[in-house]
């Protein structure tokens, strides 16, 4: 699914990723943890393709363009990144509004990713109207909608208190199972990585510090 | 499910005063271009009825009844110049007949006037206006030629006049639509700047450059259309209002009232040119963005 082979990216002078090399099975659930700044983020990026590598080798599944690949792999944001003018129902669509999908299409898809984030009653309402952890509920139910192999979850839960956060993990880990969806979760909540024992590759000043099937925050 | 037009028109009813600002712009631009456009019309028609008209005449002794082995002497010789458009001999009944034309409504002109006192003309209208000179000295050496005259001034000043409108208005228009295409530019700018966080977003959900263009293109286009609207029906009214003091001026030339066809493709030019300022405007304010 991802295979990174010494993967390097330097922004200036300063090195974000040195060396960095692991592979990522489809299906797997995986936590990218360390402190700020070791270079979770800048490897989703990579994943995503807004940047590109300087040295060695990132290997996606997936189409060519960029749009296109984009369009197989659904993302969760920190910042929810959900559009204030758009209802949660319309906020869910957008992707399959992006992919020209029709509406009764559109309008199947979007029920059913409302119902697996348990968020029916919620459809009409705007993102202003919603609390920290629906609003996490509406981007992983947009991440989920068009049904992407992969999802990459970047602290999803650091603006959430800890019982919604475990709630938002639970939930992407009824995702990953009931969908079979390949999960990469960077995260810094040791309670959360140390409560599922999933598979954790910790990062450090750009570097792999440990890849472990069944880690632990350390 | 939103379209590009309906994402654009949700997005102007939400800043009405960019909106307004885009659109008085636009309405200004267009106003400007349909008067000279009017006018430059106007003018190039009445150059053409003076251009059509016989530009020179040359009056024969009025004791002298040409032949027609002579008209047709004169005749061939002007052709042979390969000047003239049109050579037409009026005889002295035909000049009889024309002076009845014209002063019908005052019988006592007409009882004295007999067709002996008249006389008969040569009429010759130019492929250039430039030529009438020459014609009109080729025309004073004949011996039977009385007198030449012709309009040449007249022809030589519109014609002036008209290139100057065309010249004016070009150089206007074309300065407004310049600013105008900028301040669209400006406008679109500001609204794609506002939304960077959403661009960003449906990057990252994989829309292409097109699908997050269009709604821009569609607003920038909205502003066009309704400035030409606008623009056109303004134009429209300063002119069906001041058709009758135009008739009463441009006594004889008959190009009012102006038709509604040629109107409505006026209005056709005026929505493409809109269309074509406000959509540009918007797809070059995002693709700049895009691009970054």
């Amino acid at each position: 699914m991802i295979s990174a082979q010494n993967l390097t990216k330097k922004f200036g002078r300063i090195i974000a990723l040195d060396s960095v090399s692991f592979d990522i099975t489809p299906g797997e659930f995986v936590f990218l943890t360390g402190p700020s700044g070791s270079g979770k983020t800048t490897l989703l990026r990579l994943i995503m393709r807004e940047i590109k590598p300087d040295a060695g080798k990132l290997t996606l599944q997936g189409p060519v363009k960029i749009h296109e690949y984009r369009r197989t792999v659904g993302t969760v944001f920190q910042d929810f990144k959900l559009l204030a003018d758009r209802s949660v129902y319309e906020n869910i669509a957008l992707p399959l509004e992006i992919m020209g999908a029709v509406s009764a299409d559109i309008d199947k898809a979007v029920k059913k990713a409302i119902d697996l984030v348990e968020l029916s009653a919620r459809t009409d309402l705007f993102p202003a109207q919603l609390s920290g952890g629906e609003l996490q509920r509406v981007a992983i139910a947009r991440a989920i909608v068009t049904r992407p192999k992969l999802i990459l979850a970047d602290e999803p839960t650091g603006n959430l208190d800890p019982k919604t956060a475990k709630t938002i993990v639970k939930l992407l880990s009824t995702i990953h199972e009931q969908l079979k969806t390949t999960v990469l979760m960077a995260t810094h909540n040791a309670n959360i990585v140390n409560h599922l024992g999933k598979r954790v590759i910790a990062l450090d000043l750009g570097k792999v510090t440990n890849d472990n099937p069944k880690g632990k925050y350390e | 499910m939103n379209s590009p037009t309906s994402t654009a028109w949700s997005r102007i009813r939400r800043s009405p005063y960019q909106a307004l600002a885009a659109i008085s712009i636009m309405t200004m631009t267009l106003f400007l271009g349909s008067i000279f456009f009017l006018v430059a019309a106007g003018s190039q028609s009445v150059l053409k009825y003076f251009e059509t008209r016989p530009q020179v005449n040359a009056f024969f002794k009025s004791d002298v009844v040409p032949t027609t082995q002579a008209v047709d002497l004169i005749k061939s010789k002007l052709e042979t110049t390969g000047l003239v458009e049109s050579v037409r001999y009026v005889s002295k009944e035909e000049a009889l007949q024309i002076y009845k034309d014209l002063n019908k409504s005052d019988p006592l002109l007409l009882e004295a006037v007999t067709a002996n006192m008249l006389p008969a003309s040569i009429e010759v209208s130019a492929k250039n206006p430039s030529d009438l000179k020459t014609i009109a000295e080729a025309l004073k050496t004949e011996p039977d030629v009385e007198d030449v005259r012709f309009a040449e001034d007249i022809v030589n000043q519109l014609a002036v006049w008209t290139n100057s409108v065309r010249l004016i208005g070009f150089s206007l228009v074309g300065a407004h639509i310049f600013i105008t295409f900028i301040i669209s530019l400006l406008i679109i700018g500001i609204k794609v700047s506002n939304r960077r966080d959403e661009i960003v977003l449906y990057q990252l959900l994989g829309a292409t450059g097109g699908y997050i263009s269009a709604p821009f293109v569609w607003e920038g286009i909205l502003y066009g259309l309704t400035g030409a609207v606008i623009a056109w029906g303004v134009s429209y009214l300063i002119l069906l209002y001041s058709t009758p003091f135009l008739i009463r001026f441009l006594t004889g030339i008959p190009i009012l009232p102006v038709p509604v066809g040629f109107m409505l493709t006026v209005l056709g030019g005026e929505l493409l040119l809109g269309a074509v300022i406000g959509g540009l405007g918007g797809l070059l304010a995002v693709r700049r963005f895009l691009k970054a």
